[in-house]
């Protein structure tokens, strides 16, 4: 048997692409529900992730409990392995919880409370999908680069997606998501809301988020306004 | 050449074979000559339901895989012999099934028979979509409850585009509702989907309306399809749905809840007696 000579191992310098967890605020149970909505958006993305805490915006804050704040990372799926930005103190209470100070550049991704993973530059709808037939449970339109017309019903359990606006002449009780690519003007109209999930450009609302409005006969429209999904008749 | 009917539902247990066996009688006593076809292949129901369980001897499989032909494995139905049945295996399973094959056996039926019934077996794999296929009118089976609506929804979405009409580009199948196990007494007390909750969500034509029977029980465990039962309402139901599909117009029959009088107080002690 062939005993190599080398030595059993090499020392190299490498640049591993790594997530930036930046605090805002310091409030571990609101952080704790706050990452846990976002990984359930993108859960695969999100699975064994290298995690940097930036303390930058919270430097002047006392007191931050690391331990904790790693056990919450890491019971969440993701991997803690060092802190940034941070003042003194913290990097040292940080140093103590076995989470070095890192020095990265600063152009890495940045997770955000509430916002979408990616966001892509906004789409201008250029072209329109048109449907006239009912959309039943199980099925899925996505009209790509454009707007999205349904003439007709949409169930529950059908999916609508558009880069562009959704309008619905009819009664959505599915999912309908505009601007899937991130734009964030994009609007849905319909003429009865009772969807199980609404979104535009990410920002989303569910069936039990969705205020019941009072029966009329006007138009809803749905669309963003300062990063929070509205509902109002027209 | 022959009108293709399928009888589906997405769900399980809600009348499929029951009114795939009713709306067959029903076509052959009006002079159609009627065969029906039992899709749910390792779960043969339609025979017993139809009463000629005791003469299975080759089926459905076989006919495809060329073991048996097609007049070999039809069974000559014991009421009507303008009826034909043509059972299910019940030893294999719905792989069995080709699409090739069944268009063979579909096109060879179709020059003997005016009408042809698929029993489709519940879910929406395999089995469920070849009974579907070749279809021209599609008799979607709902009950009043959400899960089966909103089942029978996805089906019609089936309907719509996994069919050989619709990968062809012709007409779309018709498609027909036909709501079983319905009780208006529930429906007022709030326990169950009215009629128009139904129509709403699944938006089309309303075939017919069968209610919640006694008499559908026993017809099944009698092997004497409940059409045959004149006398009861699911059996005069079925006569109503096979009118209108025939392109009659027949008023909707046992969608009220009845205002019981005396008589009818005296009538339904009867029946319950009858019944015990």
């Amino acid at each position: 048997m062939a005993v190599s000579t080398r030595s059993s191992f090499q020392l190299k310098t490498s640049f591993l692409p790594c997530t930036i967890l930046q605090l805002n605020r310091y409030d571990l149970s609101v952080l704790e529900n706050e990452i846990r909505k976002t990984i359930s958006q993108a859960p695969m993305f999100f699975a064994g992730a290298p995690v940097v805490i930036d303390l930058e915006k919270v430097q002047d804050l006392e007191g931050i409990d690391f331990l904790e704040m790693k056990r919450l990372l890491i019971s969440n799926g993701l991997v803690p392995i060092g802190v940034r930005g941070g003042s003194e103190t913290q990097t040292k209470a940080a140093g103590n919880a076995a989470l070095p100070l890192l020095n990265l550049s600063k152009t890495t991704t940045v997770v955000e409370n509430k916002k979408p993973v990616e966001e892509p530059e906004a789409q201008v709808s250029s072209t329109t999908r048109f449907i006239n037939t009912p959309i039943r449970s199980g099925m899925q339109i996505y009209a790509k680069d454009g707007d999205l017309i349904v003439a007709a019903q949409v169930s529950p359990g059908a999916e609508l997606m558009a880069d562009g606006n959704i309008h619905i002449y009819g009664a959505l009780r599915g999912r309908a998501m505009a601007g899937v690519k991130g734009n964030t003007e994009a609007r849905i109209f319909c003429q009865t809301l009772d969807a199980e999930l609404v979104s535009i450009a990410g920002y989303y609302l569910t069936k039990e988020e969705i205020q019941k409005l009072p029966e009329q006969n006007s138009m809803i429209q749905i669309y963003l306004e300062n990063d929070q999904v509205t509902i109002k008749p027209i | 050449m022959a009108k293709i009917i399928v009888v589906t539902s997405g769900k399980g247990g809600v009348g499929k074979t029951t009114t795939s066996a009713s709306l067959a009688i029903g076509f052959a006593n009006r002079g159609f000559k009627t065969a029906v076809i039992d899709f749910d292949i390792g779960l043969r129901n339609l025979d017993l339901i139809m009463g000629c369980e005791r003469r299975v001897v080759y089926d459905f499989v076989n006919v495809i895989r060329k073991e048996a032909t097609l007049n070999q494995a039809l069974i000559k139905d014991k009421h009507n012999k303008d009826l034909s049945i043509l059972p299910a295996s019940q030893t294999r399973d719905k792989d069995a099934l080709t699409t090739e094959g069944v268009g063979e056996v579909l096109e060879e039926l179709s020059k003997t028979f005016d009408y042809i019934v698929c029993d489709s077996p519940a879910g929406i794999e395999r089995g469920a979509q070849l009974a579907m296929y070749y279809a021209d009118h599609a008799v979607v089976v709902t009950n009043p409850e959400v899960s089966s609506v909103r089942d029978s929804d996805r089906m019609l979405g089936l309907l719509s585009s996994k069919t050989k009409r619709s990968e062809e580009g012709r007409d779309p199948i018709k498609e027909h509702l036909l709501l079983t196990r319905y009780c208006p007494k529930r429906v007022t007390r709030g326990d169950m989907l009215s009629l128009a909750d139904v129509n709403e969500i699944l938006a089309i034509p309303l075939l017919g309306v069968i209610p919640e029977s006694q008499a559908v029980l026993r017809a099944s465990n009698s092997g004497t399809p409940v059409i045959l039962d004149q006398e009861s309402d699911a059996g005069q139901a079925y006569q109503d749905a096979i009118s209108r599909f025939l392109g009659e117009d027949v008023p909707f029959r046992f969608i009220e809840e009845e205002k019981a009088n005396w008589l009818k107080r005296m009538f339904r002690f009867k029946e319950k007696e009858a019944t015990a």
